[in-house]
């Protein structure tokens, strides 16, 4: 490799510095000090110096959560061990928290299957993650399944803290729906963080396309929640939740608008004026249009969220500087734990 | 200002990549991922991948009107404009675009009766329009033109080959499980193209949007096939349709692998079968620490990895030519046939 190119690499990495240490600190700072730039150069608070293998274990992270979630909900049980341990990053093994975790009871057997599959998916992400890693694979933090209750009563969702995702297969879908769309967004805003050096090993194509099977995901769960509030109004509650949950996550996505469903554009980057949620449409006629997809509504691009905002989701809290909470009680293991954004 | 910087850096970290992407070994060696291997010549441009990208999308969009308004993209009619179409139209033929202009034929509104089919049709066909609209908008006078489209008789070659029942007389346009099928043919294989594509990009801002649409094209399949498995939960009828069209795009798909044209490793995406129907299948490992279970296959990936698939741009175009662009193992340019008779409309160095 020669020198010239080496010196190339080096500004593209203090770029990706300056994006994973800065978010809206750095935009204010900017605006503020638009006069003397010059002489009074922005410095972000936290430089955060991060490689391939930070993006590709902070995705690690919501993996297991992801995977916990849905094994239990398929079978009652987890990860198996030889999926979880390792001291990447220095950390260590975490334990899960169960609360109401339990196989979802009375399922038909084409619900079984589908639960079947997404947990199985979501597994052979955990483990495609952990080979890719190798030795720098984090183990898998704590975390807490008993913050469903909490996080459905924030929401304002009907029944608050007793919300139980896996009592019954409508509940689980409602509780799936707090991750999936997450998921794509935050692969969608990794994904081109991914150095160049990655992009040639193929980092970049795997989250690409991981990023699909989660928009895959997600439109089943959107698909099927939907599906169900049309064909009968006994499920529109699920619906009503659903959008519950995505309100929340708006409110959470530090950033970006409260207001779902408002964006103007996608840039790829935080922007005040732009939501990235979609709320799911009820249908009532052959000439409605359903809202199936999570996309701004201008271009019908999917959203995207940075390292922070998809941490203040998963931890519950918009507030700048947390480092654990919510599903991660002793926040995730990575290098993007605490938010500073 | 960090806007200008950051749009300077992309651009160094593009060209970065590119040369990466030429050199071999030593740098890369302790990676633990396979390199990837692009199939196409290096004189390629970002505007290419993205003029490919929007014939794909002029033809699912005018599927998608046709269908749900009974009208193509550039001539809305009460009905699409009600839904959300631009009541201008669409412009098939920007000012500066490259190409000649063709038109659409065949197709027409389907008389859909339950609310869910036809919802989703009316959703998907107004976020299509807006990704042309998008790709025009991101390549200005680069953009081409919309090519010749068949959206009429090609179902029937293509229903054929795939051997569905019937086949020969297929129209996706008579009702809402027909409807179904026919979104079944694109949806895949719009992941499989963005996919491909996404590491061939070098603007960091063109990857961004590109994975947009990726994201896009995943959940309008995975809408569709979520709803055809409610539809036939034994697989019966059309979701056994799905297991034929499957198998046909992945035939096609590996007549136009690197591995089979050259030799050449393929990236670890592209594998054989690339495509998966509908019928459920037995999870080759375990849950867990349980034993393997019987799963539905709402997402069309590897089986192994749970990755969605990547395809060249070749294999792309064999598939939508019905294949057209490989004959006696070797790639014929302009591919045409099927949905393209004329081929694809693209610049000089254009994947077409």
């Amino acid at each position: 490799m020669d020198n010239k190119l080496n010196s190339i690499i080096d500004k593209a990495l203090s770029r990706r510095t300056f994006l994973a240490g800065a978010g809206s600190v750095a935009a204010a700072t900017v605006v503020a000090g638009c006069g003397g730039s010059n002489t009074v150069p922005y410095v972000p608070p936290t430089p955060v110096q991060f490689t391939d293998a930070d993006i590709l274990n902070f995705a690690l992270n919501l993996e297991y959560l992801e995977a916990q979630f849905y094994l239990y909900a398929a079978t009652g049980s987890g990860l198996s061990a030889a999926d979880t341990g390792g001291s990447g990053g220095g950390y260590t093994e975490g334990t899960v928290t169960l609360g109401n975790a339990a196989q979802v009871p009375d399922l038909t057997s084409q619900q079984q299957d589908i639960i079947n599959e997404i947990a199985y998916e979501e597994q052979e992400h955990v483990r495609f993650l952990r080979k890719a890693l190798g030795s720098a694979a984090v183990p898998m933090p704590d975390i807490d399944l008993s913050f469903f209750g909490p996080l459905a009563a924030a929401a304002g969702v009907s029944g608050g803290t007793a919300f139980n995702p896996f009592s019954t297969f409508n509940y689980f879908l409602v509780g799936a729906f707090i991750f999936e769309d997450v998921g794509v967004t935050a692969y969608q805003g990794a994904a081109p963080l991914i150095s160049a050096a990655g992009v040639a090993s193929g980092y970049l194509t795997a989250a690409a396309g991981i990023l699909a099977v989660e928009a895959y995901h997600a439109a089943y769960i959107r698909t099927a929640i939907t599906a169900g509030a049309i064909a009968s109004t006994a499920n529109v509650p699920y619906l009503t939740a659903a959008n519950q949950v995505a309100a929340l996550r708006a409110m959470l996505t530090v950033g970006n608008s409260g207001a779902p469903g408002t964006s103007t554009q996608n840039t790829g980057a935080p922007d005040s004026s732009q939501s990235v949620e979609t709320p799911l449409a009820l249908p009532t006629s052959l000439t409605s249009l359903s809202s199936i997809v999570a996309c701004d509504p201008v271009h019908a691009l999917a959203f995207a969220r940075d390292v922070n905002q998809v941490h203040h989701v998963v931890y519950g809290s918009p507030t700048v500087g947390v480092a654990k909470g919510g599903f991660f009680p002793n926040g995730t293991n990575s290098i993007f734990a605490t938010t500073t954004a | 200002m960090a806007n200008l910087e950051t749009e300077i850096l992309d651009d160094i970290i593009v060209k970065s990549r590119r040369k990466m992407l030429a050199l071999s070994g030593t740098a890369l060696a302790g990676l633990v991922l396979a390199r990837a291997t692009p199939a196409q010549a290096a004189s390629y441009t970002d505007a290419d991948i993205l003029n490919f990208a929007l014939n794909l999308e002029y033809l699912e969009a005018n599927f998608y009107y046709l269908s749900a308004f009974g009208c193509t993209i550039d001539a809305p009619n009460s009905a699409a404009i009600a839904a959300g179409a631009p009541s201008g139209g669409i412009p098939i033929n920007a000012a500066g675009s490259v190409g000649t202009p063709g038109t659409v034929s065949g197709g027409s509104k389907v008389p859909f009766t339950t609310i869910p089919v036809a919802s989703y049709a009316n959703e998907t066909a107004i976020e299509e329009g807006k990704h042309v609209l998008f790709l025009q908008s991101a390549l200005g006078s680069a953009a081409v033109a919309q090519p010749a489209i068949n959206l009429g008789t090609a179902w029937e070659t293509l229903a054929a080959a795939a051997k569905i029942p019937g086949g020969s007389s297929f129209s996706p346009y008579v009702n809402d499980q027909t409807f179904l099928v026919g979104a079944y043919v694109f949806e895949d294989v719009g992941v499989t193209a963005y996919h491909g594509a996404a590491s061939l990009l070098t603007s960091s801002g063109n990857l961004s949007a590109a994975a947009g649409i990726l994201s896009v094209e995943a959940y309008h399949a995975g809408l569709i096939r979520t709803t055809i498995t409610a539809l036939d939960p034994t697989n019966s009828g059309i979701g056994s349709y799905t297991d034929l069209i499957s198998t046909l795009r992945a035939t096609l798909s590996l007549a136009a692998s690197p591995t089979t044209l050259t030799g050449a490793a393929a990236n670890p995406y592209d594998s054989n079968p690339d495509d998966y129907g509908l019928a459920t299948f037995t999870t080759p490992s375990g849950l867990g620490d349980g034993a393997s279970a019987t799963a539905t296959r709402i997402v069309d990936a590897d089986p192994v990895n749970a990755i969605a698939f990547a395809r060249t741009t070749t294999q792309v175009l064999n598939i939508v030519t019905g294949g057209g662009a490989i004959k006696n193992n070797a790639i014929v340019s302009p591919a045409t046939g099927v949905f393209f008779p004329n081929g694809l409309n693209a610049g000089p160095n254009g994947f077409k």
